[in-house]
């Protein structure tokens, strides 16, 4: 039972008048961004990241795909013209032997040693001709007359024999006759040297591979490629004269070179084998594509984490936002509820004097939630005499303000068996002496004679009282001996001192709060007063209302009561 | 004398050591008010609880102090033998016009 009271008379009011004050903390766990218990959805900024980072990604791969096929297409158009160039020094060393015996065997008359001494060497198997043989032209049986080599096709072959030299005769080129046979296919050409009646011409054959089919060999310049050649200026698969390519039609990447070759010519085409600019470069669309999505997925994950930590700090804001509402709120719940402590500390009504004019202020602080520890009394002692008592506890909050009731009622009590001011405040001194609590009190105690027109007063290291005169112009504070404060020292001496005062007179006791600023010596603060408080007679309420303006006014920093009384006549 | 706490925080620097002459010295700068006031008394209680003969308050660098701060070595007396060092013309008034002079002697 006991703890249960204890909370409510004191932390009950806090707990049980706010609700459920949130705090930060607690919010913030119920929007903390690792919560489990949220699902997880990509933000708005990081879905734009990963579309615009694809599409980037996408763009360059592209563009370097292009750049790769552009590079490899005129690299393969430079190869396929190096390979013309190497067949066309092929034709030239085919031409000349030929043009050469022709011109011996013109000479010499077709002599047959003179032709094997020198077309022998060219002759044979591996080597550049099959057969070579010197025919004499002008005859009506056409035939070979000296033979190198195999026999040549082209001797079984009489009309075809006909058109090609007689075709030969006109010409300072190579005529060449076209694939011959099939069994054992291969090329016959024959050269004749212009302008000579009769004379001779030289025919040679050379062999194709039976299916035309011939590899690069792995150390050749050339190895990177693969290619097809054909006889004439066309890609007819019958005039096919060798190749390394498998599937006909050729597709794909491919380049073609014509080459001369007698009265007719040489078509060259060459597909790549393989990337001619490098392995690099062929993956590079690869790469930019791996490389791009890596750093897209990244980047967007990134700007997720950034986005959703930003949403997180908006929340945080909010809930920020909302719990300094709360305290906002709180605070001035409580200041109310300290306010409202405060005046029922302080007395409900001053009495009703004869001859006399009372009044009174209490000046909270500017801000702040605690009570403070200011306290007046106006008691009517009777015999036309009032106990005016003012004092200041040290310290603030609950335990200043249990300490100030305790002290208010002990003095009220102390009055009441007619004790005169030192005497109360030297009995007070006893009674509140070793407070626990470490507080001390300065505190005023007057004893006015109403009708006397006597004052007595005495001061527990309490600022003594202003009086003023009749006309409001003057004003005088009272000669007293500050004493010791209450609770400081037991058994300490307390002075008192009774004056007389003019009729009409006003005094007014207060608490330090009213003279008091931060870094400023309390003389000032006290000829201020004087100096406020004498300008001009006002009724007592409006002088009490504007000292206390001119104190919320300024605000002051500290609890200040103020009493004011007035003499009637 | 009730000092609210919702002002702007105050201050206070708290040193000790000890003088030769074996008095401890606690001095203090800047502004003691209800605000700060605990962190004394923690300060004076570890340092009464060694029974010094004497104990000092420098209050050289101190420009304000509040009833709170009064209170402080007010109950500070009730432990050891206490004296002020240097208080500002300021805090030598607020402490005659408290009637504390005798309680709080002044080093002369």
């Amino acid at each position: 039972m006991s703890s249960r009271a204890v909370s409510m008379g004191t932390a009950g009011y806090r707990d049980g008048s706010t609700g459920e004050p949130a705090t930060a903390e607690d919010v913030v766990s119920a929007i903390a961004p690792d919560g489990s218990a949220r699902r997880w959805s990509p933000s708005r900024a990081a879905c734009l990241t990963l579309a615009i980072g694809l599409l980037v990604t996408a763009a360059l791969a592209l563009t370097s795909l292009g750049l790769y096929n552009r590079n490899e297409d005129r690299l393969l158009g430079l190869r396929a013209r190096q390979l013309g160039l190497v067949l066309t020094a092929a034709v030239t060393s085919t031409q000349t032997p030929l043009a050469s015996a022709a011109e011996l065997a013109d000479a010499t008359g077709g002599s047959p040693q003179k032709f094997h001494a020198f077309i022998d060497s060219y002759v044979g198997p591996g080597r550049q001709f099959a057969s070579v043989s010197l025919w004499p032209l002008g005859t009506s049986h056409l035939a070979p007359v000296v033979v190198a080599g195999s026999t040549p096709a082209l001797a079984a072959l009489p009309a075809q024999a006909h058109a090609l030299f007689a075709r030969g005769e006109h010409t300072r080129l190579l005529n060449v006759t076209g694939i011959l046979g099939t069994a054992n296919p291969g090329l016959g050409y024959e050269f004749t040297t212009p302008g000579i009646r009769h004379g001779f011409a030289v025919y040679a054959e050379s062999p194709l591979p039976k299916d035309r089919r011939s590899k690069l060999s792995s150390d050749s310049a050339f190895s990177d490629l693969n290619y097809a050649l054909y006889l004439g200026h066309t890609r007819r698969a019958g005039e096919l004269l060798v190749t390394n390519i498998r599937r006909f039609p050729i597709g794909g990447r491919q380049a073609s070179d014509v080459v001369p070759f007698g009265d007719t010519a040489f078509t060259l085409v060459v597909t790549p084998n393989g990337s001619l600019g490098g392995t690099f470069f062929e993956s590079l669309p690869w790469i930019i594509c791996g490389g791009g999505v890596l750093l897209t997925l990244a980047a967007a994950l990134l700007t997720d984490r950034l986005a959703r930590r930003r949403r997180y700090a908006e929340q945080l804001v909010d809930v920020l936002d909302r719990v300094a509402a709360e305290n906002r709120d709180m605070y001035t719940e409580q200041r109310s509820i300290a306010q409202t402590l405060q005046h029922a500390l302080l007395p409900d009504e001053l009495p009703e004097l004869s001859g006399m004019e009372v009044g009174a202020r209490y000046v909270p602080a500017a801000s702040g939630i605690d009570v403070g520890g200011d306290w007046y009394d106006i008691v009517d002692a009777g015999d036309q005499q009032v106990l005016v008592m003012i004092g200041d506890v040290s310290g603030h909050g609950l335990r200043a303000a249990t300490a100030m009731a305790s002290l208010r009622h002990a003095a009220l009590a102390y009055a009441a068996q007619d004790h005169g001011p030192a005497s109360v405040l030297a009995r007070l001194s006893d009674f509140v002496n070793g407070d626990p609590h470490e507080h001390f009190a300065t505190m005023l105690c007057a004893l006015i004679d109403v009708r006397a027109h006597r004052l007595t007063v005495a001061s527990a290291g309490h600022m003594a009282p202003l009086l003023i005169d009749d006309a409001g112009s003057d004003g005088q504070f009272v000669e007293i001996t500050a004493n010791v404060p209450i609770g400081v020292v037991r058994n300490s001496p307390y002075e008192e001192v009774t004056v007389s005062v003019q009729p009409h007179t006003t005094l007014i006791a207060f608490t330090d709060g009213l003279v008091e600023r931060r870094g400023e010596i309390i003389d000032t603060g006290l000829a201020r007063l004087q100096a406020t408080a004498t300008g001009q007679r006002l009724p007592l309420e409006d002088l009490l209302s504007m000292l206390a303006h001119g104190l919320a006014s300024e605000g002051h920093h500290d609890d200040t009561a103020i009493v004011g009384i007035r003499w009637q006549s | 004398m009730a000092e609210l706490d919702a002002e702007p925080p105050t201050t206070v620097e708290i040193d000790t050591q000890v003088d030769p002459s074996g008095a401890q010295i606690v001095t203090l700068r800047g502004e003691l008010d209800s605000s700060n006031a605990t962190s004394l008394v923690a300060a004076v209680a570890s340092i009464t609880a060694q029974r010094p003969q004497r104990l000092i308050f420098d209050l050289t660098g101190l420009s304000f102090m509040d009833s709170a701060g009064i209170a402080v070595l007010i109950n500070t007396t009730r432990k050891t033998s206490v004296s002020l060092r240097n208080p500002s013309p300021i805090i030598r008034r607020v402490l005659g016009a408290t009637g504390l002079a005798d309680v709080l002697p002044i080093e002369s």
